[in-house]
């Protein structure tokens, strides 16, 4: 034997080993390559026109629907709505899970793995999902007309309404009722945004160390309640039906002096939403008037403690005499993924939760939950909202008529609010440049400007 | 020896020490398939999205429909944007107030645990490396309500001696310094567990020759402790670079990367990509953020390599 015929011999291991090496180096190759060659993506929903058909009768509608919730209090209420459902739909079983929807939906959507049959979802958020979502436009008709307008719009991508309109968060104004009283101050007088400055003015004049209106520091949240205050007045929000910004508008401008107005005379206390300091603010009456979203109901009930009970609300004021007396600020729906495996069971939950009067009464009405009713939201359905009250008045709100006076802002909210695909981005540029305007380092005309640079720039034009 | 005759007796070692072809076959085949599983999920969850992210930095997807090949433009529009590079530069003042403190501080800390006469270091130890264990969410929680402009306690304090209010998480001055000081307070245990490694292999005999030539004990540290870590150092700053890269849950739960843009480092703007589903540009500046630590690193470690 010679060395030529020993040496594959010895290598035969290498050889092989090499072979293999090769192979699962192909097979990587292949993986990596395939997506490349159909310029598809695994597990990624088309993008494309899918609409979702009629849905089965009640007798016919069989099978497990997969619904994630918000794990937090909401999942606790929409659980209640089951069995009430499973008496119109027996045959269906309502698998409803708690996630941090958030973090886990888009993730599911662009992975296509483990995609639920229907979820709950913030507005703001809808955008970015719309092309992995059913078109629902059809099966929605018959409720068009009961639904708020706004709503609609917030939901519709490309003339398709990709979501079920849920809650409703209209822009109220809470006010601390002694501290108003003892500057002499009446609540009924606080109807367009003037009079709100006067009054805080008053305010501080009786108390110096008062900052009575309360201004958000986080940019996220800031520009969300910049837009109710926006939405309020010309109805659409940073973009209109088209698409185009409308950050360069009388409205902006009207919105952003008032705040720089509040800013400059130190007529405003900022803090972030819910902190420990913005309760102290509240507390210890710095903080007395508050423009907010219906939801500060729930720092007046859970949040504050000596000023518990003195809270009250009414409606926003309005920009200009006879204008709107509410605005949207965040909001929620139920989305349909194209991925799910029982889209039309989910349209059936969805539809019975918020469309009929068992449904909602179920969500809104007293419930272990919440022994008073649901009362940081509202629903989105001119039935319910013009129904019998679904919550009761709290005491931490003097027992006011609550029902009475959010209802009226709800229906109160312009219709044209339109939510960009890119709106949670633009709090990096509108969002700090008014936070900017408010430290006193930028003027109006400077966030307008600098804003639409901005966005057009980073957002508006690296859209396809 | 010529080559042929090592081949032959090569050929006649294998022929003897071998089994029979057919059994060493076998055993081969044997060990690919134990080794495999590896290899599979390697290609699966390492190399896949790897090669996926590159694939994705080339195009403008958002997480639906097809993939557009746009060429450079998400590279071209992160290099071009103030952004970016503010983003790198909070990055690199973040690796400046944490870095050089965390190392210098474990070293002394490491030889002061293993060979001073102090009580208490085992325990001493545990309380240094407790942090590092301790949930972030937590801590985090803490940190706010200690460092808050109106109602924190360091407020409070500084407010007895007539200074403040600070705004250490609201102001652009402070909010870095503030993140740099939660980070040095979480970490420094691992840093800790790395340098007291390496000071622990140093010889005693090093120490006791060094003590007969009379050296002090800060003479001591700079003459022997220093250079023998050096190694351990290099790593540690190599391992650190990386971490303050990736920065994200410190100026996320502290500031959420404000106020303005003051505190969002680059895995923070980072994550606003991915947050906003513009996948594309997020992948690219992951691969920017690649190439950039890789020449750190081996900077590094060019510097730090001791010499033999």
């Amino acid at each position: 034997m010679t060395g030529d015929t020993t040496i594959p011999s010895s290598a035969h291991s290498l050889f092989t080993r090499r072979r293999l090496l090769n192979g699962l180096a192909m097979a990587g190759g292949l993986g990596i390559a395939s997506p490349l060659l159909s310029a598809c993506v695994p597990g990624g929903s088309s993008g494309g026109d899918q609409k979702l058909g009629p849905s089965p009768s009640a007798s016919a509608a069989s099978g497990t629907v997969t619904l994630w919730m918000r794990d937090d209090d909401l999942f606790k209420v929409f659980k209640t709505v089951i069995p009430a459902f499973n008496r119109k739909y027996p045959n269906v079983k309502v698998n409803m899970v708690g996630v941090d929807v958030d973090t886990k939906l888009p993730a599911t959507l662009i992975s296509g793995t483990g995609v639920p049959d229907g979820s709950f979802y913030e507005d703001n958020n809808i955008g970015a999902q719309a092309g992995h979502l059913y078109d629902l436009t059809d099966l929605m008709a018959p409720h068009k007309s009961d639904t708020l307008q706004f709503k609609l719009d917030v939901a519709t991508y490309d003339n398709k309404l990709v979501a079920v309109p849920w809650d409703t968060d209209p822009g109220m104004l809470y006010y601390r009722k002694s501290v108003l009283s003892d500057a002499g101050i009446d609540p009924k007088t606080l109807t367009t945004y003037d009079a709100l400055l006067n009054a805080a003015r008053k305010i501080k004049q009786k108390n110096p160390k008062a900052r009575p209106i309360l201004l958000e520091q986080d940019a996220n949240l800031g520009m969300l309640w910049l837009m109710m205050l926006i939405n309020q007045q010309q109805g659409s929000g940073l973009v209109d039906e088209k698409g185009g910004l409308t950050i360069d508008t009388p409205a902006f401008r009207k919105a952003l002096t008032w705040i720089k107005t509040v800013a400059d005379e130190q007529l405003g206390a900022r803090s972030k939403f819910a902190s420990t300091g913005q309760i102290a603010q509240c507390d210890s009456g710095i903080v007395s008037l508050v423009p907010w979203a219906i939801w500060f109901s729930f720092i007046t009930q859970s949040g504050v403690k000596t000023s518990k009970g003195d809270w009250r609300v009414t409606l926003l004021p309005a920009w200009s005499a006879g204008g709107a007396r509410s605005g949207v600020m965040g909001g929620s729906s139920f989305v349909i993924p194209q991925k799910a495996k029982n889209p039309e069971l989910a349209w059936l939950f969805y539809e019975f939760a918020i469309y009929a009067r068992e449904g909602y009464t179920k969500v809104y009405g007293p419930n272990n939950t919440y022994p008073n009713g649901l009362n940081t939201s509202l629903p989105s359905v001119k039935a319910a909202l013009q129904g019998a009250p679904l919550f009761k008045p709290v005491a931490a709100l003097g027992n006011q008529d609550l029902w009475s006076v959010d209802t009226a802002a709800a229906q109160a909210i312009p219709a044209g609010y339109r939510i960009p695909s890119w709106f949670n981005s633009a709090a990096s540029y509108l969002g700090v440049n008014m936070q900017k305007m408010i430290d006193g380092k930028a003027s109006v005309d400077e966030v307008i400007s600098t804003s639409v640079d901005q966005i057009n720039k980073n957002l508006v034009k690296r859209q396809r | 020896m010529n080559p042929t005759s090592v081949a032959e007796q090569a050929v006649g070692r294998t022929a003897v020490a071998r089994p029979a072809k057919s059994h060493q076959s076998r055993r081969g085949w044997v060990g690919y398939a134990l080794i495999a599983p590896f290899f599979v999920l390697f290609a699966a969850f390492g190399a896949y999205p790897l090669f996926f992210a590159l694939q994705l930095s080339f195009t403008d997807w958002r997480g639906s429909g097809t993939l557009h090949w746009i060429g450079f433009s998400n590279y071209t529009y992160l290099l071009t944007s103030s952004e970016f590079w503010a983003s790198l530069g909070n990055s690199g003042v973040m690796w400046l107030l944490i870095v050089p403190v965390q190392t210098i501080g474990a070293v002394a800390v490491a030889a002061m645990l293993s060979r001073s006469n102090l009580r208490f270091t085992k325990s001493l130890r545990t309380v240094m490396i407790l942090p590092y264990v301790t949930p972030l969410a937590a801590m985090a929680q803490a940190f706010i309500l200690l460092f808050d402009t109106n109602f924190g306690v360091t407020n409070y304090l500084l407010n007895l001696v007539g200074v403040g209010p600070i705004g250490w998480l609201t102001t652009t001055l402070w909010s870095k310094p503030t993140i740099a000081l939660f980070a040095l307070w979480k970490s420094s245990g691992f840093a800790l567990i790395i340098m007291l490694a390496a000071v622990q292999q140093i010889p005693e005999e090093v120490y006791e020759a060094a003590a007969i030539d009379g050296a002090n004990r800060l003479r001591t540290f700079f003459s022997i402790t220093v250079p023998l870590v050096e190694r351990s150092v290099a790593f540690f700053l190599v391992v650190s670079t990386l971490g303050i890269s990736q920065l994200f849950l410190e100026p996320y739960v502290l500031t959420k990367g404000g106020p303005y843009t003051s505190s969002t480092t680059s895995g923070l703007y980072l994550y606003n990509h991915i947050g906003a589903s513009d996948l594309g540009t997020g992948a690219a500046n992951s691969f920017l953020l690649v190439i950039l630590v890789l020449i750190l690193s081996l900077v590094s470690v060019k510097l730090l390599r001791p010499e033999d």
